[in-house]
């Protein structure tokens, strides 16, 4: 066990304990374009006074039902805290969904791993910067696709 | 059992009172409320029990009730104990958890205050009618305003618990006259029995709130209904100005200086 978790490389293929169906269509609850932080703009139509998620890139992935549980209702732009550059753009960016946009709330959906924080740290700063407040959730996901933790920070 | 799910928890009590010491055991303190017209299903299902304690819960029920039927008893797993549960609340309804504190130190005082109000000569008119502008403005007005018009909105207000705490802001309100009404005749006795009654009261309705009701309509919120709620309850704020609160609670800060340094002198 060493060297940094985020990139550590794991094998889940065997798993088996899989609830759920492959029946059925799920639509997708993808209501914008573009999504990436630094593509979106906070004058966008899509967030202004909406539900917004924040999530990691590697969230979307993990979550089987990541548009039915966390996506539908809500606005979006993804990120990743460990390899995006100029990360001091997104913390102007969710201050300006806050107080410009008057998004409604905020939930953060980062992965298990410690880099992944910085993507909860930088929504938090946001948030601090500006003179709104709004509640800020933040959803934990395992590599495996469970959720660890949902809580309002 | 299906037909005793959907009975009065006030009636099952009075017929079966073992039923009202085992809830005691679980933490649901039904006995001594002043309504109790709960069915049993939803006071079991408010309290968010994990499932294993929820089924021993039942099972001990069904027992005390039918004792001669052969009801089997549920597998626990004795060594995986649960975790106590924390809560975590949603932002708007933690504000309202944190109003509780500042009422709280009030009825922390309420002992101290009833002691010096009956050792001194005149009834100190002015100090009890400042309490009472603190629980009629702060703790009524400031903070039970915001749970009648707003929070208990977003879940069935016709709900027995959410009656429960609206009978029990009015019998609040109804100890507090008797107080005013107390202190305007200098009548000790008058004074001393609804503030005392007035702290009881409040004492139950907060950890009611803290730990069953809140919890239990957080759990009905979407996301998009706490971001609502968390606006109207600033707005709310905003209407009544910052001063308000700050005054309330230097109002709180002295009555503590003056009664916690009686007692420690
Ligand atoms: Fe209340
Ligand atoms: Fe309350």
């Amino acid at each position: 066990m060493s060297g940094c978790p985020g990139s550590r490389t794991m094998d889940f293929s065997e798993k088996t304990n899989q609830e759920g169906n492959d029946s059925g269509k799920r639509p997708s609850q993808l209501r914008q374009w573009p999504i990436q932080m630094h593509l979106v703009s906070p004058q966008a139509p899509y967030f202004q006074g909406k539900d917004v998620l924040l999530a990691a890139d590697c969230a979307a992935f993990a979550l089987g039902d990541f548009h039915k549980d966390y996506l539908k209702g809500k606005s979006i732009g993804i990120a990743c805290p460990k390899l995006d550059s100029d990360q001091e753009v997104y913390v102007e960016k969710i201050k300006s969904l806050i107080d410009d946009a008057k998004i409604n709330t905020l939930t953060v959906i980062i992965m298990q791993v410690p880099c992944c924080f910085g993507l909860a740290q930088i929504a938090k700063e946001g948030a601090e910067k500006a003179s709104r407040k709004i509640p800020v959730k933040q959803v934990v996901v395992g590599l495996e696709g469970n959720i660890l933790s949902e809580e309002w920070i | 059992m299906d037909k005793v799910l959907n009975k009065e928890i006030k009636q099952i009590i009075d017929t079966y009172p073992e039923v009202g010491r085992i809830l005691d055991e679980y933490g649901i303190g039904c006995v001594p409320c002043s309504v109790g017209s709960c069915l049993l299903k939803d006071v079991v299902g408010i309290h968010n029990l994990d499932p294993q304690q929820e089924a021993t819960l039942m099972y001990r029920i069904e027992k005390a009730i039918y004792p001669e039927r052969n009801v089997s008893e549920p597998k626990v797993d004795l060594t995986k104990k649960s975790a106590p549960k924390k809560i975590s609340y949603s932002p708007p309804v933690k504000k309202l958890v944190d109003e509780h504190v500042l009422i709280k130190r009030l009825l922390a005082l309420i002992p101290s205050i009833v002691e010096y109000v009956e050792t001194s000569i005149k009834v100190d008119k002015d100090l009890v009618l400042k309490c009472v502008d603190f629980i009629r403005t702060y703790a009524d007005k400031y903070h039970h305003m915001k749970e009648e018009d707003i929070l208990f909105k977003y879940v069935d207000d016709k709900a027995e618990i959410i009656q429960v705490m609206f009978k029990d802001h009015d019998i609040g309100r109804g100890h507090i006259r008797q107080v005013v009404e107390g202190a305007e005749k200098g009548n000790k006795a008058q004074i001393k029995e609804h503030i005392l009654a007035y702290r009881d009261l409040l004492t139950q309705h907060i950890k009611k709130e803290d730990e069953i009701l809140y919890p239990w309509i957080d759990r009905q919120l979407s996301v998009t209904q706490v971001g609502e709620m968390f606006r109207k309850c600033n707005e709310a704020d905003a209407s009544v100005g910052d001063e308000l609160p700050r005054k309330y609670e230097r109002f709180i800060v002295e009555l503590e200086e003056k009664f916690l340094q009686e007692v420690t002198k």
